[in-house]
C-alpha cells in the first residue's frame, strides 16, 4: 500500500509540469477535456463528434457524471482545461463536482459545453441558468415548428426541427457558410436579457413553438417564435466561453450522417448541416479560434523612436500595437479595421480608429489634448464571437514650461520698439546731459 | 449503485428509443456499409491488434464491403506470425486464426502445429472460462481451416464438465471458479466453448449433459431484459465488473454462443420467438453504433441470428410513418430479414387501425395487403373513407404462405406501428372585428385570406374588444383543433403577447376584451403587429399569416403598474466600433495683422526720431567730454557699462534667463557704480573749478 502511494506519488511529479504545460496564455487550446455522460453508450452513438476532437489533438477523458471518483482539481491544480456535460438526465453528479464547482471551473477560465435534453434535470437547468440561459420550465416540452421541420422526421409530431437561422459570425461558425439546415431535437431555451454577454447562435423560426407535443395546449406557452434559442454560447469576461444546447441529438451520429430536407422547400442535402455547425461550434468553445493576444501598447512623440515619461500638451504623438490571433497551431497576425484607441482621462478626449499594416500592427497617430492631467491609452476590444481585449497604459501629458511659450509675438512689437527706443534715447541723453557745453 | 444503474438504465431507454426511430425498425441498409468504412479505418494500413482487425473483418464481410486486398498484405503477416511462433497467447492465437479464417493467409495442409498443441495443452490445462473459450474456439477454427490434423480432444465430456462447473443456478456463469462474480457475457462464451467441445467430441456427448445445459440457457432467458416495444436485451447485473460490457456486447455474446451452440447440436433449441424478435429489434434498433467494437457486435450478433438453425427473425419495417392523403400516398410495407433480404412468400394483414386518443373502435379491420413483386412490398392503395387525418396506431400480423416455413421463419404475433396521416385543411370564414364593449355591436370588419399577409389596419381603444375567428375542417369534413392556433400582438417596443385561439363547436375563436387586458399590455399604447399561426402535426397547410396592425388607445400607465420586461438586446448591434471621437483644442486669442504692429512700431520709432532731431536742433555737442586721458577712460567706461546694462536687456529679451541676467546685472551694477561715481566726481570737480575761476 506504501509502495502504491509512492509510486504515485512519484507518476504524478513525473506529470507536473506536463499537467501545468497545457492551457497557457500562449496556447490558449484546450487540451484536457473531460466528458461527463449519463451513459457510455453516448461514446458510440455521439462518436462522430467525439472523433473530430480526438483528431484536433484534444485529450479526451470520458467518465460517467455519477462517477464518484470524478474530479476536477487537484492539490488546487485544474486536470482538465474543458468540460462537456452530456448527461442531462442526471439529478447529481458523482465525485465533488456540483453546479457550484462547474460555475467555478467556467470562473477559472475554462471552457464548458453543456447539452440539456427533453427532460434535463435540475442540476442541468441549473448550470444553464448560471450561464444566463432558462430552459422551458415544463420537463415534457419539447421545440415544435409546424413549418419548419425536417420531412424526415419518422415521429410526425414535428419535432425533429429544420434550423437555419445561424448567428452571422464568421468567427463562431467559420468562414465555411453552413448551407443545410441543422437538425435538432430538444427542449427551448430563453436568453436571459440582462446578461449581455450570452447569444443565440441557432434561433428557431418564427412560428416555432415550445409544448409538450402529445397533449393539448391549455394555457399559451411560455416560449414562441424566434425568441427560442435553440443552441446558445456565452463567453464570459475571463473568456471562459460556454456553449449550452437544448439538444443532444443535435450532437450525435445519427443526426450527423442525416439527410435534411426542410418541409415545403425544394432543397434537398445529403447531409445535414449539424457535423459542420458541432464542429465549427467546439472550435469556436475551445479556443482554437477567435482567440486575441495584444502585444504591449506603444507609444512616442512623431520623430522619434523612445516612449517618454511624460508628454507636453499639443504633442504629436504616435501609438501602436500588434494584435494577433490564434490558428488553433500558430498566432497569425490579426487583420480588422476597428480596433481603436482612446487617450483617456475619466472620459475619452481622443477615440481613433486604428489602421493595420495587415502583418498585425495596428498604429494611428494624433495630437495631445491641450489638457493637463493623467491620461491612459485604452484598447477595449470587444467583437462579436472573439475574446475582448483589454489593455491600458498610463501616461502624464503636463503643460507648457514657461519659457515654452511663443517669445517674439508680432502684436508686442510696439512694446518692444518702445522699450528699446526708450533705452537709446536714455543712452544717448547720458551724453547729452553730461557733456553739454 | 442501484439507484445509479437504475438511471442509467433509463437513459438508455432513451437513447435507443431516439436512435431508434422511435419504434420503427428499419433493416440494416447502405447507411452501415457507408459508416462502416468510417467506423473501421486502419491506422496505416493495419489494425492495431489482431482482435480489431478480426471484427472490422468480419463487420466488412457481413455488410459485402470487400475491402480484403487493402488490408491483407500487413494483417497477414501479423497472423503468420502469430501462428507461426510458439509463444503466442491463446488470445492473440484465436483471433489469428478468426482472421485467417477471411483473409485465408494460410490454409490447407500448412498445419500450424505448434499452435495446435498449444490449444491442446491450453484446453487441459485451463483454468478460467476464457482460456477454454479461446483454446477451444481455437482448436474448432484450426479443425475449419486446415486438413489432415488430428484433434483429439482427449476426454470431451471431462472438459465439458468442468466448463459446466462454472454454470450458476440462474443461467449466468462465472470467468473461473475463484471469482463469485456471475456474468451475462460469460454465458455467451461458455454457449460457444461448448459448442465448440460438442464438434471436436471424437464420440457423442452424454445427452443428460445437453439436456441440463438447455435448461441453463432457458433460465438465463427468464433474466432477459425488456422494453415496452417488444424488444429484448441481456444485460450485466453487475456494472462494476466488466464495465466495459454494456447491453450489445452482452447480448451479441449471448446470441453468439446460442448459434455455435445450435448449429452443433441436432435436437434444437426451444427458445419462445418473440425473443428472437425482439433481440434483433433491440440491435436494429440501436442504429448505427459510432463505436467498432459496438458496430461488430451489432453486425455480428444479427448475421448470427439471420443464419441460424432455431428461427430467422422477420422484420416489419414501413418505407415512411407519414403518410399524406392529399398525395394520395399508398402505405408501403416491407418484409425482410434483418439483413434486408428478401422473405418467403407470406402475406401481411392491417389487423386493426386505431386512432390514437379517441376510443372510437378501429378504422380498419383485417385488411390484406396487396403484394407488389418487383419492389417486394406490400401496400394499401387506397384507404377506406373514413380515415381522416390524424395520428393512428396500424396493427400489423403476418402469415407465412407455406406452413413448413413456420419453424425457420419467426415473426412478431402483431407488430403495432405509430403513424401519422397527414392532409390539407381548409380555412374558411376567416375574419377579425373590432367590437363595442357595452352594447357588442360590431365597429369594423375585415375579411381576412389567411394564405396571404394581409394589411389590414384596425384601431380600438380599452374599452372595445377584437374578435377574431375562423372555421378550420378536415378533407372529410370535420372540425379540426390544431394544435398550435396562436394569437400574436406585438408592440413596437417588441413585447409580444400570446393567446390560444380556442375551439368550439364548429369555430374557432378569440375574443379579446382590452379592459381587462390593459394591465397585461402594460398599457403601451401604439401599434401592435397582429400574427397569427395555426399549425399541427397532421396539416400540410400550416401557416404563420402576418394580419396587419392595430392601433391601440390605452389609458396612461399609472405609477404601481408593472412596467414591461426588459426585451433582449441584438448581439449585432452591442459590438463594433464606437464613434471616433477627436479633441477640440482652445482657439488662440484673435491677434492683429503683423502689417499693423509693423505700423505701430514705426510711430513707436518716430519720438526717438523727433528727440534726435530736437537734440540737433538744440545744437547740443559734448564739448565738455573730459579731455584728461584718465577721466575719459573712465567716462567711457562709465557709459560703456550703461551700454553693457542695455544690451544686456536686450539679450535678457533674446534669450537670458533671469538669473543669469541679475547675476550680470549686479556685477555690471557694482562695476557702474565704481566708474560712474569716479566719473561725476571729476565732471563736479570739473565744473566747479569751472565757477570758482
Amino acid at each position: 500500500m506504501m509502495n502504491l502511494s509512492r509510486s504515485v506519488a512519484l507518476i504524478s511529479l513525473f506529470l507536473l509540469p506536463l499537467l501545468s504545460f497545457s492551457f497557457s496564455i500562449d496556447n490558449p487550446t484546450d487540451r484536457r477535456v473531460l466528458v461527463l455522460l449519463d451513459d457510455l453508450s453516448l461514446k458510440s452513438s455521439h462518436s462522430i463528434f467525439f472523433n473530430s476532437l480526438k483528431s484536433r489533438g484534444f485529450d479526451l477523458d470520458f467518465k460517467l457524471a455519477e462517477d464518484s471518483k470524478l474530479a476536477l482539481q487537484r492539490y488546487g491544480q485544474y486536470l482538465y482545461d474543458g468540460l462537456i456535460i452530456f448527461a442531462p438526465s442526471t439529478e447529481r453528479l458523482g465525485g465533488s463536482l456540483d453546479s457550484k464547482s462547474i460555475a467555478d471551473f467556467v470562473d477559472s477560465g475554462r471552457d464548458l459545453i453543456l447539452s440539456a435534453d427533453t427532460s434535463a434535470s435540475d442540476l442541468i437547468r441549473g448550470i444553464a441558468t448560471e450561464c444566463g440561459v432558462d430552459f422551458d420550465e415544463d420537463s415534457s416540452a419539447m421545440v415544435i415548428d409546424h413549418s419548419s421541420f425536417s420531412v424526415s422526421d419518422v415521429d410526425g409530431d414535428h419535432t425533429l426541427i429544420a434550423a437555419d437561422d445561424l448567428v452571422k459570425s464568421d468567427v463562431i461558425l467559420g468562414k465555411t457558410k453552413i448551407e443545410a439546415p441543422v437538425l435538432f431535437r430538444g427542449v427551448a431555451h430563453s436568453l436571459n436579457p440582462t446578461n449581455n454577454l450570452v447569444l443565440k447562435v441557432l434561433s428557431a423560426s418564427p412560428s416555432a413553438y415550445s409544448a409538450n407535443p402529445s397533449s393539448k395546449l391549455s394555457s399559451p406557452p411560455q416560449l414562441t417564435g424566434s425568441a427560442i434559442s435553440l443552441v446558445s454560447v456565452m463567453q464570459a469576461r475571463n473568456n471562459a466561453r460556454v456553449v449550452i444546447s437544448g439538444s443532444l441529438q443535435l450532437f450525435s451520429d445519427r443526426l450527423l450522417r442525416s439527410g435534411v430536407q426542410k418541409a415545403g422547400s425544394p432543397n434537398q442535402y445529403e447531409k445535414s448541416g449539424n457535423e459542420q455547425f458541432v464542429t465549427e461550434l467546439s472550435k469556436w468553445v475551445f479556443h482554437e479560434r477567435g482567440h486575441l493576444k495584444a502585444g504591449s501598447l506603444v507609444h512616442h512623440r512623431v520623430g522619434e523612436t523612445d516612449e517618454p515619461a511624460i508628454y507636453r500638451i499639443k504633442d504629436d504623438l504616435e501609438f501602436s500595437v500588434e494584435i494577433y490571433e490564434w490558428s488553433g497551431k500558430s498566432w497569425e497576425p490579426y487583420v480588422a479595421n476597428d480596433v481603436q484607441v482612446q487617450f483617456y482621462m475619466m472620459s475619452p478626449y481622443v477615440l481613433k480608429t486604428l489602421s493595420t499594416d495587415k502583418k498585425g500592427l495596428f498604429h494611428t497617430s494624433f495630437k495631445v489634448p491641450d489638457v493637463y492631467g493623467v491620461f491612459q491609452f485604452k484598447v477595449e476590444y470587444e467583437k462579436l464571437g472573439y475574446t475582448t481585449l483589454s489593455l491600458s497604459k498610463q501616461i502624464p501629458v503636463r503643460p507648457y514650461r514657461h519659457n515654452e511659450y511663443e517669445r517674439f509675438i508680432p502684436t508686442a512689437y510696439p512694446y518692444y520698439g518702445a522699450c528699446f527706443t526708450t533705452m537709446a534715447g536714455f543712452f544717448v541723453f547720458s551724453f547729452v546731459y553730461l557733456y553739454h557745453k | 449503485m442501484m439507484a445509479g444503474g437504475g438511471v442509467r438504465f433509463l437513459v438508455l431507454l432513451l437513447v435507443v428509443a431516439i436512435c431508434g426511430a422511435a419504434s420503427v425498425i428499419q433493416p440494416i441498409s447502405d447507411s452501415h456499409r457507408s459508416a462502416a468504412l468510417d467506423v473501421f479505418v486502419p491506422v496505416d494500413g493495419s489494425y492495431k491488434s489482431l482482435e480489431e482487425a478480426y471484427e472490422a473483418l468480419k463487420s466488412l464481410e457481413i455488410l459485402g464491403i470487400d475491402k480484403k486486398s487493402d488490408l491483407s498484405s500487413a494483417t497477414c503477416e501479423n497472423v503468420v506470425k502469430v501462428l507461426g511462433s510458439s509463444s503466442s497467447t491463446l488470445k492473440d492465437a484465436f483471433y489469428a486464426l478468426k482472421v485467417n479464417g477471411i483473409l485465408k493467409c494460410k490454409t490447407g495442409d500448412a498445419v500450424p502445429k505448434d499452435i495446435v498443441s498449444q490449444l491442446q495443452v491450453g484446453v487441459k490445462d485451463a483454468k478460467s472460462l476464457l482460456d477454454f473459450y479461446y483454446a477451444v474456439r481455437g482448436l474448432v477454427l484450426v479443425k475449419e481451416q486446415f486438413s489432415g490434423i488430428d484433434l483429439s480432444l482427449g476426454d470431451a465430456e471431462a472438459i465439458f464438465r468442468s466448463i459446466k462447473a462454472l454454470s450458476q443456478s440462474d443461467g449466468r456463469w462465472r470467468y473461473s471458479s475463484n471469482n463469485p462474480e456471475s456474468s451475462t457475457f460469460a454465458a455467451g462464451l461458455a454457449f460457444d466453448a461448448l459448442a465448440g467441445v460438442i464438434s471436436l467430441a471424437p464420440s457423442e456427448i452424454d445427452q443428460s449433459l445437453i439436456q441440463t445445459l438447455k435448461t441453463g440457457i432457458l433460465k438465463l432467458f427468464d433474466s432477459i431484459e425488456k422494453y415496452d416495444d417488444g424488444t429484448f436485451y441481456f444485460d450485466e447485473k453487475s456494472v462494476n465488473a466488466h464495465e466495459s460490457q454494456g447491453p450489445i456486447s452482452t447480448t451479441a455474446s449471448v446470441i453468439r454462443g446460442l448459434t455455435s451452440f445450435s448449429a452443433s447440436e441436432s435436437t434444437g433449441l426451444n427458445i419462445p420467438g418473440d425473443k428472437i424478435v425482439g433481440l434483433a429489434k433491440f440491435f436494429l434498433g440501436v442504429g448505427v453504433p459510432g463505436d467498432a467494437k459496438d458496430f461488430f457486435n451489432q453486425i455480428d450478433a444479427l448475421a448470427s441470428l439471420e443464419d441460424n438453425r432455431f428461427s430467422v427473425p422477420l422484420i416489419l419495417s414501413l418505407s415512411s410513418t407519414v403518410i399524406s392523403l392529399s398525395k394520395k400516398e399508398p402505405l408501403k410495407v416491407k418484409v425482410s430479414t434483418v439483413f434486408g433480404s428478401k422473405a418467403p412468400a407470406l402475406s401481411v394483414k392491417l389487423a386493426q387501425a386505431l386512432k390514437s386518443g379517441s376510443k372510437d373502435s378501429s378504422v380498419i379491420n383485417n385488411q390484406e395487403l396487396k403484394f407488389d413483386a418487383d419492389s417486394a412490398t406490400y401496400f394499401l392503395d387506397s384507404f377506406p373513407k373514413n380515415f381522416d387525418v390524424g395520428k393512428y396506431t396500424l396493427v400489423f400480423e403476418i402469415l407465412l404462405d407455406d406452413s413448413t416455413h413456420e419453424k425457420v421463419y419467426i415473426t412478431e404475433a402483431q407488430t403495432k406501428v405509430p403513424i401519422a396521416a397527414t392532409g390539407v385543411i381548409s380555412i374558411e370564414n376567416a375574419e377579425i372585428a373590432v367590437l363595442d364593449s357595452d352594447v357588442g355591436s360590431v365597429e369594423s370588419q375585415k375579411k381576412l385570406d389567411l394564405t396571404k399577409d394581409g394589411a389590414v389596419s384596425l384601431s380600438a381603444n380599452h374599452l372595445q374588444k377584437i374578435r377574431l375567428s375562423f372555421q378550420l375542417t378536415t378533407p372529410l369534413g370535420h372540425v379540426f383543433k390544431p394544435h398550435q392556433a396562436f394569437f400574436k400582438l406585438k408592440h413596437e417596443s417588441q413585447v409580444e403577447h400570446i393567446f390560444l385561439v380556442k375551439t368550439s363547436g364548429k369555430k374557432s375563436e378569440l375574443v379579446l376584451d382590452f379592459l381587462g387586458l390593459v394591465e397585461k399590455l402594460y398599457y403601451l399604447s401604439g401599434k401592435y403587429e397582429i400574427q397569427l399561426t395555426i399549425g399541427d402535426a397532421s396539416m400540410e397547410n400550416s401557416l404563420l399569416s402576418n394580419i396587419g396592425h392595430i392601433e391601440l388607445d390605452l389609458p396612461e400607465r399609472p405609477e404601481k403598474a408593472p412596467r414591461p420586461p426588459l426585451q433582449p438586446t441584438e448581439p449585432y448591434s452591442r459590438y463594433g466600433p464606437k464613434a471616433e471621437i477627436s479633441h477640440i483644442f482652445r482657439v488662440p486669442e484673435k491677434l492683429p495683422a503683423k502689417q499693423l504692429s509693423l505700423v505701430f512700431l514705426g510711430l513707436i520709432a518716430l519720438p526717438f526720431v523727433g528727440f534726435l532731431i530736437g537734440l540737433m536742433r538744440l545744437g547740443v555737442n559734448i564739448k565738455s567730454f573730459p579731455s584728461s586721458a584718465g577721466s575719459a577712460i573712465s567716462a567711457l567706461l562709465f557709459h560703456g557699462g550703461i551700454g553693457a546694462v542695455l544690451l544686456l536687456y536686450v539679450l535678457f529679451w533674446l534669450k537670458l534667463d533671469l538669473f543669469t541676467t541679475l547675476k550680470a546685472l549686479s556685477l555690471l551694477g557694482v562695476f557702474l557704480l565704481f566708474v560712474g561715481h569716479r566719473t561725476l566726481s571729476q565732471l563736479a570737480s570739473a565744473s566747479n573749478k569751472l565757477k570758482s575761476a
